[in-house]
């Protein structure tokens, strides 16, 4: 197998796939920014589902004083309830995880299944589905949110169903555009000719050629799920049963944290959501660049051409 | 007149995506089931005749067919309806509002536009270096960090060296004009700074993304064949075509600029339209709540074209 | 007298993004006299653009390069993009891919050319922009299209535009890589027409870089046949293509299709082998079919097989032997 060098390009093709779920595995393995993001998010994942065994103490449970300064017992103090800020954080750290997968799912859903659609139909269906994509990216997602919430009630339920309508669009054309290149290979065209279905061939040879791209896809938009739910959490449409880590923040904000000086009410929750959204970031962004890599050089940069002195094997000159 | 075409479509788009808005607006509020439907004219504080003035203004006792055509020829009069918060029409309180709300986004947007074109720029060019890491870490860091945590951060760490709330100090009596000016400014530090910093973050990668782009593309070999120096082909050529996704890719943000506006001044107590909005959340003030949600799918729809056409002069290619 | 243009033992590394590297260009030493012209051959990936590149300097971060490259003499490798960069385009000048897009999208053909006048402090303003005319009606093209922009030219009218602009300043050299690929057939003819008719105008030496082989035989006096890096033979066209003496270049002449095919022979199985490791023989063996036991461990040198012509091969190495 030789490598092609794509002059004047001049850069090796990459390894090409050899399993399709192997190059996730790989990207995560070999790409430095795609340890990282999958670890921390690993992590932060694990410590959100052990949470109820391995939280120091109760989420309810009144341990101190309203903004307790941190000390050994509790490393990051407590909240204005006397509750301690790590139990928080990983109770906190759930629901704003189940928030940003569940809302994830409905948008890839409803998003995964337009964009194949319109990909595998192409003509007037998608034109018109493309159409309605457009529109709604136009119109700003997090106002829309706001007034649906608003009129809906808080709860659980619609927090995620109104994130979920409103973050599909880019995922559409991501697939879509990705539907359309998978539709125009041979083998599909093979399978077409002789007489398969329209939903065999999307089962068995469109959706596994899709699944990476969608994977990374999904990885990103848990990153913005996870940030509009801290946003309406915030302006208080979250639901108030549950305490999410967006929650948490606005709780803090509420009973005046900031002018008790107690920011450690303030600053962790805000950093273990930084870290959520930036480790999904670092995964969706490495798995797209080894999907869709930049096989071209720049020609011009600060740095040049390196010189290295002769080295010598003896050929005949002309 | 060349791409006559071009622009027609993208004002009609513009005007079709507006009148959506407009629609889901009033299936949202009209057409919902329970208390929003009929809180529509119930004025807290209103006597029963202001209310059946109102109940017979909005229609509310007609069909739903011939609410939404007096919905929109109210609109068509600037007719936003009547706020619950302070009885006055939700119109002027939105006037105010968004006259607050400009100055302080678009320095925001500016400092973001200028400083991450800036290391977006460093970053692509200094490749493969310590500088890249280092600025794509920190814009990275800076995208993550929710926007309403990140102003809180900074009301931590600047108060009581800037001012943290409000637009204006209520304790200044009379103030000059330049005074006043003065006066705003510093209150508009730290939100603007909230919004700019966050944005940065986002457009330093996309410019980053940009100039590596358009430094891979094949006239910028031929510019160094000609003789160009590394930097003149950067300024003469690069900068110029990276502008195009650059300038797309602004407009896509956006909605997150509304999203950020919200938040900031939520936190910053700025008397704006994101503050508006939230106030009228807090209340259940639904007039208020769709007018302002009317007004910001505007103006992203008005941004939206501008930047299409700002494309359109950018890229010769662009006729059709 | 020295040749105009001369590389002695050019080498060229590639750093890879997994790591690694790959040896593109290892060893070439090519010369080019006043007025010669040049075709270096071989299969996509062989190196030739590499070694192209090189001449002028115009290879990226990532590569790193070993070697002389003498203009008239001097060694103008020797301080990297420093030494190179005066040389662009006033002695050495290129012509890319037809498919290319030489010409920046958003500035107008005309402002190419100018900004290419200014630089080199051939003519400014006005005198520029008359000079521009000059040079693109000497291609065939009327200059009230110098105004206009790059996609608004066929793909014919940009080639010749970008060689007008080649020849702006008066070079010596004037490198074409792969000029008329992606261009159609009628319209390859009419450039490779133009090419003749100015390079032999302006007394212009060429170096043509391509895998296909008519051209060669239409436009050159002598070929260098280029291998996985390597130069494997040199000679007059003539030479080549009647008395190659290396097995690529004789089955890589002989398959060339009578039409104007898209030049590469499906007909010799295989792949060249990959230039990311060290390889041990000579690197043709796997897909030569007069290859013996030598050829398994030691590479071929390239050795004088008849007066300016030079072969890397074992066989014309033994045939030397046995006549002794």
């Amino acid at each position: 197998m030789s490598i092609v060098i794509n002059e004047p390009g001049l850069i090796a093709e990459p390894e090409p796939i050899r399993s399709r779920g192997g190059i996730v595995w790989d990207t995560i393995r070999r790409r430095p920014s795609a340890t990282i993001g999958a670890t921390v998010l690993s992590l932060i994942i694990v410590c959100a589902v052990l949470a109820p065994w391995i939280a120091p103490y109760g989420l309810h449970e009144q341990v101190g004083p309203p903004f307790g300064p941190p000390s050994w017992e509790h490393p990051l103090g407590l909240d204005d309830g006397g509750i301690d800020m790590v139990t928080l954080l990983m109770w906190g750290a759930r629901i704003s995880l189940v928030v940003g997968f569940a809302a994830t799912l409905v948008s890839m859903l409803i998003g995964g299944t337009i964009g194949v659609t319109a990909g595998y139909f192409g003509g007037k269906v998608d034109g018109v589905l493309m159409r309605i994509t457009d529109y709604f990216l136009v119109i700003p997602d997090v106002p829309l949110m706001i007034v649906v919430a608003a009129i809906w009630g808080p709860s659980l339920f619609h927090i995620v169903i109104v994130i979920g309508i409103l973050l599909w669009t880019s995922t559409a054309r991501v697939i879509r555009a990705q539907v359309k290149s998978v539709r125009e290979r041979v083998y599909v065209k093979r399978a077409r000719a002789l007489g398969a279905g329209h939903v065999r061939i999307v089962m068995r040879h469109v959706l596994p050629q899709v699944a990476p791209l969608l994977i990374a896809n999904t990885v990103l938009t848990i990153a913005v799920a996870v940030f509009d739910e801290t946003a309406l959490a915030f302006l208080g449409l979250g639901d108030p049963s549950r305490i999410s880590l967006g929650k948490v923040i606005e709780n803090a904000f509420q009973r005046a944290a900031i002018s008790s000086g107690a920011w450690w009410a303030i600053v962790p929750p805000g950093v273990v959501v930084a870290l959520l959204i930036l480790s999904c970031s670092l995964l969706g962004q490495a798995l797209e660049d080894a999907l869709n890599p930049r096989l071209r050089v720049a020609h011009v940069s600060a740095r040049g051409f390196r010189l290295r002195p002769l080295v010598g094997r003896n050929a005949d000159a002309l | 007149m060349r791409g006559a075409d071009y622009l027609l479509k993208r004002t009609a788009f513009a005007l079709v995506t507006v009148f959506i808005a407009v629609s889901i607006n009033f299936a949202l509020f009209r057409l919902a089931p329970g208390s929003a439907v009929s809180n529509l004219s119930r004025v807290p504080h209103a006597t029963q005749e202001t209310r059946q003035a109102l109940k017979k203004q909005f229609g509310l006792d007609k069909s739903r067919g011939k609410q939404y055509v007096l919905y929109l020829q109210q609109l068509a009069h600037g007719n936003f309806g009547v706020s619950f918060a302070n009885s006055q029409p939700v119109a002027s309180n939105l006037r105010t509002a968004i006259a607050n709300t400009l100055p302080m986004v678009l320095l925001g947007t500016l400092f973001a536009i200028v400083v991450g074109t800036f290391t977006g720029v460093i970053a692509a060019w200094r490749r493969g270096t310590g500088v890249e890491g280092a600025t794509v870490t920190s814009a990275l860091a800076f995208y993550s960090m929710p926007t309403h945590w990140l102003g809180l951060m900074l009301v931590i760490l600047f108060a009581g060296i800037l001012p943290t709330g409000g637009m204006t100090n209520d304790f200044l009596i009379d103030p000059s004009w330049w005074t006043h000016l003065q006066d705003v400014l510093k209150h508009m530090i730290l939100p603007s700074l909230t919004l700019g910093l966050v944005l940065f973050g986002e457009y330093t990668l996309i410019v980053r993304s940009a100039m590596l782009e358009t430094l891979g593309e094949d006239y910028i070999l031929t510019a160094r064949a000609k003789g160009l120096k590394p930097w003149a082909i950067v300024r003469k050529h690069a900068l110029r075509n990276a502008m195009l996704p650059i300038a797309t890719l602004v407009a896509l943000s956006l909605g997150y600029i509304v999203a950020g506006a919200i938040l900031v001044e939520t936190v910053f107590s700025w008397p704006g339209i994101g503050r508006a909005v939230y106030d009228a959340v807090l209340a259940r003030d639904y007039p208020m709540l769709q007018g302002a949600f009317l007004v910001l799918t505007v103006s992203v729809v008005f941004f939206n074209l501008l930047a299409d056409l700002l494309y359109f002069k950018l890229d010769p290619r662009i006729t059709e | 007298m020295s040749a105009l243009l001369e590389t002695e033992d050019l080498q060229v590394w590639f750093d890879l993004p997994g790591g690694g590297t790959l040896h593109a260009v290892q060893g070439v030493s090519l010369g080019l006299e006043r007025g010669e012209r040049l075709g270096l051959v071989g299969e996509s990936g062989c190196g030739k653009t590499t070694t192209a590149l090189a001449l002028m300097g115009l290879l990226p971060a990532n590569a790193t390069v070993s070697g002389r490259v003498l203009l008239d003499g001097t060694d103008i490798l020797r301080g990297a993009e420093e030494t190179m960069r005066p040389h662009r385009w006033v002695d050495l000048s290129m012509v890319f891919q037809g498919a290319m897009n030489a010409f920046n999208p958003v500035k107008t053909v005309g402002s190419q050319i100018v900004e290419v006048l200014e630089l080199h402090q051939r003519a400014v303003g006005r005198a520029a922009r008359l000079r521009t005319g000059e040079l693109l009606a000497a291609v065939g093209i009327p200059d009230d299209r110098a105004d206009r922009y790059p996609h608004e030219f066929s793909g014919g009218m940009r080639q010749r535009a970008a060689i007008a602009m080649a020849l702006a300043c008066n070079p010596s050299v004037l490198i074409a890589d792969e000029p008329t690929t992606a261009l159609d057939v009628m319209v390859q003819a009419q450039i490779l027409e133009l090419l003749d008719s100015l390079c032999r105008d302006f007394g212009l030496a060429l170096l043509l870089v391509t895998h296909d082989l008519p051209v060669v035989a239409q436009l050159c006096d002598r070929g260098a046949v280029m291998y996985a890096g390597e130069l494997v033979e040199h000679g007059s066209v003539d030479a080549l293509f009647h008395a190659p003496c290396h097995p690529y270049t004789r089955l890589l002449f002989a398959a060339t299709p009578d039409l104007h095919g898209d030049g590469l022979p499906a007909s010799i199985p295989g792949a060249p082998p990959r230039l990311d490791r060290q390889n041990e023989g000579c690197p043709f063996r796997p897909r030569c079919d007069r290859a013996f036991a030598r050829c398994v461990d030691q590479r071929p040198l390239l050795r004088t097989v008849a007066p300016e012509h030079g072969a890397a091969c074992h066989l014309n190495d033994v045939a030397a032997e046995v006549a002794h």
